[in-house]
């Protein structure tokens, strides 16, 4: 995962929504604009005691003098919530990475159907924003018990009856109005979906009949894999076809340059970049911090990154 | 060989760790064979901190800023506005041939500090700050990393002399 910078950013104010959650606005202190984020970003949230908390960021993409957060008070939860609940006020400071996206809109111009459970409509409320902005179709349909528990759902309907669609229901109302609503597989829609586990599971079920690459869901992954053991791959060669066996406790890298390959690097724990190559096909695990996303489908950093099986790589 | 230029202290930024945006200040203390209190290179909480090197204090010159901000002419579109806050080195200097100090000894105000190595961009940098570009526009005149040799309280205008081997 590319780094971050993570800035100490101002708490200008904070409201408590429905739902037990708390409206957060947070601004740079000394500069007026904040990195630009696209719809469905999010920003990691550093808490004092080092946990890290990732929050999608809800505001319209083009205003770039505020990032809007909405923190839900899991009760369940880890703690991390409980803290900012309890800690964030108006002056307050918070260490937030600027913004990344998983979770990007497609450049289709097709119809967009942006499923929200509960505080799932968070990412896409900036959706909303951005498709509106473009001028583009969609409909954002809001899933909750009921209308006092539903976070956020006056920022929603401010876009208008004709795009903004509520549902009060138990789950299995929610699963049967999912049903009725994605019956159809429609031609040219994709459906952007975010929310709790069960009610994106009931996305899945009800949009099976839709092709895989016109439903898109936020998932957050993990910042660091605790626990990652080590085990051995093969490299094979383009050049020569060579293969070469990475055993568990050495890095990609080592074996390389045995082979006579001179690969430059400089820092050798991931970040610096200095010895990126190409890889041609195969299964790599990525474990540097400095490739994008994008970058991450043809680059491998061999200092640190490692692969399930054998990886051809372009040298 | 003696060396007759003489320049002078523009900013001092330090971070407390990885990825965190740099701060100012107007005023720091160098301790000996450590680094800038404060500053993530003397806590151990660098990017870099892993990996031993010399890297007690990091310095760049403004003038690199200045040349990235009148960009290339033959490439167009590389010109690159680059803050002092943002190159991520601890201070920024004028006047002052840092690639010409490998080795060499010289006084940032009170604070005796020597060369130890040419900084090498990284493409971290280029990723943190999202500007395409930056890591080739750094190739060779990144800046210089340097031990503290005497330590003590430096400040902007601090003047920057070269010392006698």
């Amino acid at each position: 995962m590319s780094p971050r910078l993570i800035m100490k950013l101002e708490v200008a104010q904070v409201r408590p929504e429905a739902g037990d959650v708390l409206l957060v606005a947070l601004r740079h202190p000394r500069r007026p604009l904040l990195p630009a984020a696209t719809a469905g970003a999010h920003v990691d949230v550093h808490l004092p005691d080092g946990r890290v908390r990732q929050y999608s960021l809800l505001g319209d993409p083009a205003d770039r003098r505020t990032y809007r957060i909405a923190v839900k008070r899991e009760a369940g939860g880890r703690g991390g919530s409980r803290w900012l609940h309890d800690n964030l006020a108006a002056g307050a400071t918070l260490m937030v990475s600027a913004p990344r996206n998983h979770f990007e809109l497609s450049a289709a111009a097709g119809r967009c159907l942006l499923l929200a459970g509960g505080i799932g409509i968070t990412p896409l409320l900036a959706m909303a924003h951005a498709l509106a902005a473009a001028g583009r179709d969609f409909r954002l349909h809001v899933f909750a018990r009921g209308r006092a528990g539903a976070p956020l759902l006056g920022e929603a309907e401010a876009f208008g009856p004709d795009r903004v669609v509520a549902h009060f229901d138990d789950p299995p109302g929610t699963r049967l109005a999912l049903e009725a609503l994605l019956r159809e597989p429609e031609p040219g829609t994709e459906i952007y979906c975010c929310g709790p586990a069960g009610f994106m599971d009931a996305v899945r079920e009800a949009a099976s009949g839709w092709p895989d690459e016109a439903v898109r869901f936020e998932a957050f992954q993990p910042l660091h894999a605790d626990g990652f053991v080590p085990e051995p791959f093969d490299i094979v060669l383009r050049s020569t076809g060579a293969t070469l066996r990475v055993p568990a406790g050495r890095a990609a890298i080592d074996l390389l340059r045995e082979a006579g390959i001179d690969v430059p690097s400089s820092c050798e724990i991931g970040v610096c970049g200095a010895c990126v190559c190409g890889y041609l096909a195969g299964s790599p695990i990525h474990r540097d911090v400095v490739l994008s996303p994008r970058a991450r489908r043809d680059r491998f950093i061999p200092c640190v990154s490692r692969a399930v099986g054998a990886l051809r790589l372009d040298l | 060989m003696t060396m007759t230029w003489s320049g002078h202290l523009l900013h001092i930024h330090i971070a407390p760790s990885a990825s965190v945006e740099m701060e100012e200040l107007a005023q720091a203390r160098l301790i000996a064979g450590r680094g800038i209190e404060g500053d993530r290179y003397l806590l151990g909480t660098g990017t870099y901190s892993a990996k031993p090197d010399i890297r007690e204090v990091t310095l760049i010159e403004v003038e690199v800023l200045e040349a990235l901000e009148q960009g290339e002419p033959k490439v167009p579109g590389l010109a690159t506005r680059l803050e002092p806050i943002d190159h991520r080195r601890n201070l920024t200097t004028r006047g002052v041939p840092l690639n010409h100090l490998v080795g060499r000894r010289f006084r940032v105000g009170e604070v005796v500090l020597k060369g130890g190595r040419m900084n090498f961009p990284c493409k971290y940098l280029e990723e943190l700050l999202g500007v395409p570009g930056l890591y080739e526009g750094l190739l060779n005149r990144s800046g210089l990393n340097c031990s503290i040799e005497v330590g003590g309280v430096i400040r902007p205008g601090d003047p920057i002399v070269p010392l006698a081997d």
